[in-house]
């Protein structure tokens, strides 16, 4: 019950998180309302969850019995709720793989094979979004130059939207994948029960808090100019498409500064806010490697 | 289906496309019709430009609705309903010249009265290209060449009001009145030219806004 809890609360935060990765720039560009993301982002959140890939990699990190599972879980939801109310920019699916593994080497079984992949799969994520941000910027911009700015008007209001929903699909499919592959893989549930909780709790979390992450995230994003917004988030979302269909667990947030920093260095260097990315770098080291060392720690200690 | 057809073709976009091209038609009559008002010294014509400046209110005020209702990414909003209004004051503008021509009696020395009826044609050229512009926004055919027209019509205007300021501070007036609107009006007539330019100037940011 405290593992199916732990997963829960994992995917409550990911809903009031990551709800903004996916339609922030829409909803506060005011090109759909609220309650229509809402629907877009449950229908395929569920569809994403329900891919098996990324799932079966974070559960074969290590052979994760119903124990485990519940340390790992628990863990990992302290840590995300520790760090949403201090406001730190934690991937969730990363506090998973580093308590998985941490779990994997207390108990001396850690898939090298799987990690090392998955760590450089970290690195080259949001490098990749951000190469491919630049590439998709200078292709639009050359691409709509000979159309009528209602056409391309047309065109980034539907690509926003396709956009916002390719990164509903891989936050199912791949973080919250992520945090539902303990519960799989220990046998505490079905795939099918897991995706039906995660899916649930996760618009539950879109539902009550997801609103006022959108408004403080559209209202940041709108200095972003609409193509600006459109390349740095399709590019995230390309890639994070890529790397959830060869299994690996990747962060859309990530990607989505790898997008976004492309596209301020396309448009000079000085757009860049490097304080922040500072901060970011920061968290993506210490929040693996603290669920790694708590979790590591804890087990060892049973 | 209509949420269909609201969703793909863009419905409230094209409604407020249609509706541009209303205003800046009325805008290319109006100047069209108060020329003739003016050569003609017929009262039913000027009145007839204040009837299209009630219908231009009216255009503006459906625009601005469908745009606050959600009509085009908000980046192009602003721009949009500041064209509206700049093309509505425009039709208020006209409004304004022929209200004076109606207090002045349709009466204006003859040296005056040609080189306002100078003026009212470039206002005419350029209502039509105005016109022409916005079409080439619509269809993504450059805007260069009719914008430079504008402009260069507008700096045409300049001159000649100029030139109607040098030969009317040579005029008698009867009284204070008499001379405040005869300076209103060619005030007025020759701030359409200015309003249209604004709205040229507006065309050519949608034109680059979003690229």
């Amino acid at each position: 019950m405290l593992s199916e809890l732990a997963a829960a609360i994992i995917s409550f935060s990911l809903g009031s998180n990551n709800t903004s990765n996916a339609f922030g720039i829409p909803v506060g560009c005011g090109i759909l309302s609220f309650r229509t993301a809402l629907v877009l982002i449950g229908i395929f959140v569920t569809i994403g969850s329900l891919h098996r890939k990324v799932m079966e990699t974070v559960g074969s990190l290590t052979n994760l019995n119903k124990t485990l599972a519940v340390v790992v879980l628990v863990i990992s939801a302290t840590m995300i709720i520790f760090s949403n109310w201090k406001k730190l920019p934690v991937s969730s699916h990363q506090v998973i793989v580093g308590s998985i593994v941490g779990a994997g080497f207390a108990v001396g079984i850690v898939r090298f094979k799987i990690l090392i992949p998955i760590v450089v799969s970290w690195f080259v994520s949001p490098i990749g979004a951000m190469f491919l941000s630049i590439v998709i910027y200078s292709i639009i911009e050359k691409f709509i130059s000979a159309y009528s700015i209602f056409v391309v008007e047309r065109f980034l209001f539907f690509f926003l939207i396709f956009s916002g929903i390719l990164v509903a699909y891989n936050t199912g499919a791949n973080e919250l994948a992520s945090a539902l592959a303990p519960l799989v893989y220990s046998k505490l549930m079905s795939p099918l029960e897991a995706s039906l909780l995660g899916s649930i709790s996760f618009f539950v979390g879109a539902l009550l808090m997801g609103g006022r992450v959108i408004e403080t995230v559209g209202k940041n994003i709108t200095v972003l100019d609409p193509l600006s917004g459109f390349s740095a988030q399709f590019s995230a979302g390309l890639t994070v498409f890529f790397f959830t269909n060869i299994g690996m667990p990747v962060s859309t947030t990530y990607s989505l500064v790898g997008g976004i920093v492309g596209v301020g260095i396309l448009k000079g260097i000085n757009s860049v806010k490097f304080s922040l990315i500072k901060k970011i770098l920061a968290a993506w080291v210490l929040a693996p490697t603290t669920s790694f060392l708590l979790t590591y720690l804890i087990v060892r200690g049973w | 289906m209509k949420f269909l057809k609201k969703f793909l073709f863009g419905e409230s976009e094209q409604e407020v496309i249609k509706l541009f091209d209303e205003h800046f038609e009325l805008v290319k009559m109006s100047c069209e019709v108060f020329l003739m008002a003016l050569e003609t010294d017929d009262k039913g014509l000027l009145n007839q430009v204040c009837e299209l400046e009630k219908r231009g209110d009216k255009i503006r005020r459906e625009i601005a609705l469908k745009l606050y209702s959600g009509a085009f990414l908000p980046a192009l909003r602003g721009t949009l309903y500041k064209l509206a209004e700049t093309v509505d004051e425009i039709l208020d503008m006209l409004e304004d010249t022929a209200i004076d021509y109606l207090r002045l009696n349709l009466h204006l020395d003859n040296e005056i009265r040609e080189m306002c009826i100078r003026v009212a044609k470039i206002n005419v050229k350029m209502g039509r290209d105005l016109l022409e512009a916005f079409r080439a926004l619509k269809t993504g055919k450059g805007l260069e060449n009719t914008t430079l027209k504008i402009r260069t019509r507008e700096r045409e205007i300049d001159v000649l009001r100029n030139r109607i300021y040098e030969s009317l501070i040579k005029k008698e007036v009867k009284n204070y009145w008499e001379g405040k609107i005869l300076s209103d009006f060619i005030d007025h007539l020759a701030y359409i030219s200015d309003l249209i330019e604004d709205s040229a100037d507006l065309i050519q940011i949608l034109n680059v806004s979003l690229r």
